[in-house]
């Protein structure tokens, strides 16, 4: 049985600078089911990272949400998090909805060891019993295979970054939460750090029953912790669908052209494909589709009309006038 | 054998080294350089036994170098070398303005009140700086941020001897709110040193106008630094990452932001302490506040040298000392600093 757990009903997210608007997320309808991994792929500034911060409400000083409402299912009621309170806000963040963040080597406070932190994030929801905390801590820092005895009493700056994205990730898990999101959670690490904490992430999925919302540019990494794949671009979700559809058989030229720029070592860079053009300005946005400046389908109706998700396959979505045309030939 | 590399390549030890190095280089500096200066406290003292005495020059020459227990004769190898000799016993000299009173006593009598009105001055606008300063950075962009911005620019780009005279001027003299005149040295008469209200009382009421001023002229630097660390902290991550799991915004304020800014502000109190000792010289004076700096500017004007040289080394070795202790202190408070890197 799946059940949603999160739902995102038509979301606008805005920055305001000097310049004017910045529609960083716009109409975003989205549900988490219990139990999957959802991956939100797209470039830089299409605006997945903002979609994951406002979820639990941590957006810069100058985002704010402009429409729409998150609801989150969890211990038998829905909650609006749009609404919530600040004070609400502290209560639910890491409880119900943990967050790992891209910047493993900057995540800690510098000045407090891991212990404390730790400690601070427990009693923060009161749970203030030290030798429970502190049993559960050891449990989980063994969990994502670090020595807990030596890393528990060390400073954030006597850890490498993958070490540190551990102890982000065992923290993380620390409150049991329904929900994990990950921005990033390989980016600033070494290729075999990656493939450790992919590993460890895998493992998480297989051994607890939360779910998982992936941030990431790296398309690898979605294929191989997903379930369900939402591609972003240019504020908007232009592609949804079950890892398989979206990697197999993707309807939007966009999701195509993501697949075909990633390099594989065995063909070389003989045909290393990367899509024209750039990402649009998302203060002062064109009518029609934000893709069809760079996509070589588009036709007169696309400059005119930005088209709406439709369903193309079973639980399968795209957002594109020309999706008929488009991976068959793949 | 690995004892003795241990030591010499102690933390501590090699400090001290150079402490004790600048200490020498300080010390043969401003021999020579007062030295250079125009006049001679001698030859003004020999005139005067002439012309009131009727002396003749060569009478007059002993009895001064009687009194100053300098050979005048001597050239200014051997001055240095009698000089640097007393000095390693701990000899600072006798002065030559109050006769026969050892250089040493001078110090101890006068060094408490400027370690102690400096030392207050410091603690307080450190305090209140860093609060303001956070306030701002909190409130960035409001009014209270571009009134406290704008007012601590000012502040900290007037020079203190400047403040300490409109003090002067507007406290004392145009509202009179302290009777200045009265308010010279730095404890009423007949009042007995203790810890008794009355003596404290006093030597707060006499400090009142020294301390207001170096902290009028060093909290708009404080507030200032402090603003702006502040505001970097609050963009690093782990700030955000803190919210993320869900703490207090007091425990976020305090450990995470406050703790992290205040580090690169710490290096600058101690520079601070010995800047305010050196810059005490012309607050001291004006207000006639018989502390180190007060002698220090007394004893330029009658070129009092062993007083001066004294005053000098002191305020060196005041500094010397800050910074050891600021650097023990600030390996303490940054885990990321090992002394010694061990």
């Amino acid at each position: 049985m799946t059940r949603e757990i999160l739902n995102i009903e038509n979301l606008f997210v805005e920055y305001s600078n000097i310049r004017g608007k910045v529609k960083a997320v716009r109409g975003v309808n989205l549900k988490l089911y219990k139990g999957e991994n959802l991956a939100l792929i797209g470039e830089s500034g299409s605006g997945k990272t903002t979609l994951g911060t406002a979820i639990i409400r941590l957006l810069p000083s100058s985002g704010y949400i402009k429409d729409g409402r998150i609801v989150y299912k969890g211990n038998g009621n829905e909650y609006d998090i749009s609404k919530f309170s600040e004070k609400e806000l502290r209560q639910f963040r890491w409880k119900e909805i943990a967050m790992v963040f891209q910047s493993a080597l900057n995540s800690f406070n510098p000045v407090l060891k891991v212990w404390d932190q730790i400690y601070d994030t427990a009693r923060a929801h009161g749970i203030s019993n030290r030798n429970f905390v502190k049993e559960r801590a050891i449990s989980l820092l063994r969990y994502v295979q670090l020595d807990p005895e030596r890393v528990i009493n060390s400073y954030p700056h006597e850890l490498s970054g993958g070490m540190r994205q551990r102890v982000l990730i065992a923290m993380s898990l620390l409150l049991e939460p329904k929900i994990l999101i990950l921005d990033e959670p390989t980016t600033a690490l070494d290729i075999l750090t990656q493939r450790n904490i992919i590993e460890l992430l895998r493992t998480i999925k297989a051994d607890m029953g939360l779910s998982m919302i992936f941030i990431s540019h790296d398309l690898s990494l979605a294929a191989e912790l997903a379930d369900r794949v939402a591609v972003m671009y240019a504020g908007a979700i232009v592609e949804l669908g079950s890892v398989e559809d979206i990697f197999y058989r993707p309807k939007h030229p966009y999701t195509l052209g993501l697949i075909k720029a990633v390099p594989t070592v065995t063909a070389g860079f003989r045909e290393l494909y990367s899509i024209p053009g750039s990402p649009p300005d998302l203060i002062n946005l064109t009518p029609g589709c934000k893709f069809a400046p760079r996509c070589e389908y588009k036709n007169s109706v696309c400059e005119k009309d930005e088209p709406m998700l439709v369903e193309v396959g079973q639980d399968h979505f795209v957002a594109c006038f020309r999706h008929k045309e488009i991976g068959n030939g793949r | 054998m690995s004892r003795v590399k241990k030591i010499l390549s102690n933390y501590i030890f090699l400090r001290a080294v150079r402490a004790i190095l600048t200490v020498f280089i300080v010390a043969t500096l401003t021999f020579f350089i007062i030295r250079l200066m125009p006049g001679n406290p001698i030859e003004i003292y020999i005139g005067q036994l002439m012309s009131q005495y009727g002396m003749s020059f060569q009478d007059a020459k002993n009895q001064a170098a009687a009194l100053f227990s300098i050979d005048l004769n001597a050239p200014l190898s051997k001055q240095y070398v009698i000089y640097m000799r007393n000095l390693l016993r701990g000899d600072f000299g006798v002065s030559f303005l109050s006769q026969g009173t050892p250089v040493a006593l001078m110090i101890s009598a006068y060094l408490p009140w400027t370690i102690f009105s400096v030392g207050i001055s410091i603690l307080i606008s450190f305090t209140l700086g860093i609060t303001l300063g956070m306030l701002a950075a909190y409130k960035r962009g409001s009014i209270f941020d571009h009134i406290m911005s704008t007012i601590a620019a000012i502040l900290s780009a007037i020079p203190n001897y400047l403040i300490g005279i409109l003090l002067l001027i507007i406290i004392g003299v145009q509202l009179g709110l302290i009777p200045v005149s009265a308010m010279r040295g730095t404890v009423s008469p007949g009042i007995k040193p203790g810890f008794t209200w009355i003596f404290i009382k006093d030597i707060f009421s006499r400090a009142l106008l020294p301390i207001m001023t170096y902290v009028v002229s060093t909290i708009g630097g404080w507030t200032l630094s402090m603003k702006s660390s502040t505001l970097n902290t609050l963009g690093e991550d782990y700030v955000t990452v803190a919210k993320a799991r869900g703490l207090p915004e007091s425990r976020i304020t305090f450990a995470y932001v406050g703790r992290n800014a205040l580090l690169p502000l710490f290096t600058s109190l101690t520079m601070q302490m010995g800047f305010l000792m050196g810059g005490s010289a012309l607050i001291e004076s004006i207000f006639v506040y018989k502390g180190i700096g007060w002698a220090l500017g007394a004893s330029i004007a009658q070129r009092d040298y062993p007083v001066m040289q004294a005053v000098f080394l002191i305020i060196t070795i005041a500094v010397i000392v800050a910074n050891f202790i600021a650097d023990l202190l600030y390996s303490k408070l940054d885990p990321r600093i090992k002394i010694g890197g061990e």
